[in-house]
């Protein structure tokens, strides 16, 4: 990766009559980056793919990519290419023609094409399957067409419109991680848009959460899932118990908050946060509590209470309890070192909790 | 419990049945006719190839055999080339495809003879075109090279089977995911590179047969060319119409029948041969 801007958007803008599919994007992407555009379904997020790909145009704003606007610039005549969901394999043509299409154009030389066919195709791990029809392939195996045919154009962006979404989970998981391994391979930079955290956390340098056609915070996923923005954020990624909370003083960048069921606690101020007001929203992670039987020690502020649920994950139990003075009940995941549920349900229990592990999400 | 295969079968008796009964016995009471020979007013019932042999060997029925295949294929490439437009408007340029299906249909609410004599209208001496440029002052005399040819038959025919070819091609256009328009210009090429490349090649099998629903039928027919043809547009169905009321010789009617049905089939295998390879070829 190295600092150079390859993708900038300024204040796009697009509206389908009345509805404002994306609002305000800005957003400038570095060569060679893995990028993921996350968020719900209906977000914007794949309107922004397209827009950036030409497939759609917009109202407002600009776009550079390597340096050059974008404005005139047609889908067929951009230095991108793009996966796309549906994986668009030509049904006609074989495997070899599939990833040749593009380059028919480009006058190549007999050798010179089918040197960059099957280099694209050793790429994708397709070797010697060229002549191969397109209905005879798996899923897997078309997802890797549609990236060695856009891959063989050497485009200075790729766009992936949720390249994962229509394998099963062992092939997606396997997927994600060859994906990753490629693009830092080859160091060209992906645009991928999904809706699914976990994919975009372990496949990202950085990701953009977008809700309602607005992108609401862009940072590497540690970040992301540390100091989310808001609680839109902080729910959408990863497991996260939300605790009403007010503000007693502002000290710099610690707070002194009193939450509810907690009590009075002091916590860091999220550099993320842009918004804060009297009514504060804190937020736990569930594998941040402590779970004990007994009063624990050690802990900046213990509370009592009883467990209402039991769930059993394989590598961690959740444990979802009743706390005096809280109206959700808070979820605590516990990894399952040692094969044992240790509560049920009705059990008295104490939770510990640390300062440290406390998320300030601003306005309540 | 029964097999899919038996229920399928049970499930297309009925029509196999009432088809096979209404194609095969007539085909075989043709094969055995064409046998025979008319000798004045009884029939020879001697097994003989001499209605084969006169035949293939008369000028005129060859002259008039390749005239038909000549013919029905200009409405057949007319018909497609003016159908495949529409068919890719309804498939891809408008919202209201149920309604435009229903339009194009409208033909068919009238009756065919209906619509070849509207045709003798329109083209005829002192006809709805003439009256018009005589009118307008564009022409000093009735043009007559309108009506009673080749031109008049080809125009009538695309006229009247244009919904059979809109059909089939709508379908195959029907079935083109847009997503992979999109990814051919994504690939770089352009509106018209991505119709050659994408478009066309997988609407092969309608054309093909759009094109076989109307050249088979187109070759056999004997009422249009009757009617505006004149004698330069009559067909071999005219002739073996006479065979079996004028010249009242059923077996070289039977023998004409059975040599055109199989130069039509050959016709139409090559074509389908020739239009599938040069599909696959299109890359």
């Amino acid at each position: 990766m190295s600092d150079q801007n390859i993708i900038e958007l300024k204040d796009v803008e697009k509206r389908f009559g009345s509805f404002v599919a994306v609002s305000d994007l800005t957003l400038s992407l570095k060569q060679g980056e893995f990028f993921s555009l996350l968020g719900p379904s209906g977000c914007g997020k794949t309107t922004a793919l397209r827009i950036i790909a030409g497939f759609q145009d917009h109202e407002k704003g600009k776009i550079t990519i390597d340096g050059v606007p974008m404005k005139d610039i047609p889908a067929n005549k951009r230095p991108t290419n793009m996966v796309f969901q549906s994986y668009a394999i030509f049904p006609h043509l074989t495997v070899f023609n599939n990833v040749a299409f593009g380059l028919r154009k480009s006058r190549l030389s007999k050798a010179e094409l089918d040197q960059r066919v099957n280099e694209a195709l050793d790429m994708v791990e397709l070797t010697g399957m060229g002549g191969r029809k397109a209905d005879e392939l798996s899923g897997g195996q078309r997802q890797r067409v549609a990236l060695a045919r856009a891959l063989v154009m050497q485009p200075k962006v790729l766009l992936l419109d949720e390249p994962l979404s229509a394998l099963d989970k062992n092939l997606r998981e396997a997927m994600q991680l060859e994906l990753r391994r490629l693009q830092q391979s080859i160091g060209i930079t992906f645009v991928m848009v999904t809706h699914d955290q976990y994919e975009a956390m372990t496949m990202s340098d950085r990701i953009g959460v977008m809700f309602e056609g607005k992108l609401m915070q862009v940072d590497r996923p540690e970040v992301l899932y540390a100091q989310p923005c808001n609680r839109e954020v902080a729910a959408f990624i990863g497991g996260m118990n939300f605790v009403p909370a007010e503000l007693i003083k502002e000290d710099g960048d610690q707070l002194q908050i009193k939450a509810a069921g907690f009590g009075t606690l002091n916590i860091d101020v999220n550099p993320n946060v842009r918004e804060r007001g009297s009514a504060l929203l804190i937020g736990v992670r569930p594998e941040q509590l402590e779970i004990a039987a007994t009063k624990p020690e050690g802990y900046d502020s213990t509370i009592e209470g009883t467990i209402a649920n039991v769930a059993f994950y394989g590598e961690s139990v959740h444990y979802y309890v009743e706390v005096e003075g809280l109206t959700d009940v808070v979820s605590v995941a516990v990894p399952n070192y040692f094969h044992t549920v240790d509560y049920k349900s009705g059990d008295k229990v104490w939770l510990g909790l640390q300062n440290s592990s406390i998320i300030d999400l601003g306005k309540g | 419990m029964r097999s899919e295969a038996s229920k399928g079968l049970a499930l297309s008796a009925p029509a196999s049945l009432y088809v096979g009964a209404l194609v095969s016995i007539p085909l075989g009471i043709l094969v055995v006719y064409s046998f025979w020979t008319q000798t004045y007013v009884s029939i020879d019932k001697t097994f003989t190839a001499v209605n084969y042999r006169e035949a293939l060997t008369d000028p005129l029925v060859r002259h008039l055999l390749v005239r038909s295949i000549f013919i029905a294929g200009m409405v057949t490439i007319a018909t497609v080339a003016l159908a495949y437009p529409i068919a890719y408007f309804i498939a891809f340029r408008t919202q209201k495809k149920t309604l435009w299906l229903l339009l194009i249909t409208i033909p068919f609410w009238s009756s065919y003879l209906l619509r070849v004599f509207s045709w003798k209208l329109i083209l005829g001496f002192n006809g709805v075109l003439n009256s018009a440029l005589l009118s307008l002052n564009l022409i000093d005399q009735p043009l007559t090279f309108l009506l009673y040819n080749e031109l008049a038959v080809v125009l009538t025919l695309a006229h009247a089977w244009a919904p059979f070819a809109i059909l089939p091609i709508y379908v195959s256009l029907q079935k083109i995911d847009p997503s992979l328009l999109e990814a051919a210009t994504d690939l770089g090429l352009s509106p018209a590179e991505s119709f050659f490349r994408v478009t066309l090649p997988m609407t092969v099998p309608g054309i093909v047969a759009a094109s076989l629903i109307i050249f088979i039928p187109t070759v056999g027919d004997y009422v249009t060319p009757a009617l505006v043809g004149g004698s330069e547009g009559k067909m071999i169905a005219n002739l073996i119409q006479v065979q079996f009321g004028a010249a009242n010789n059923w077996p070289l009617g039977a023998t004409l029948s059975l040599i055109a049905m199989v130069t039509v089939g050959l016709v139409a295998i090559l074509f389908v041969v020739l239009a599938t390879t040069a599909g696959r070829r299109i890359r």
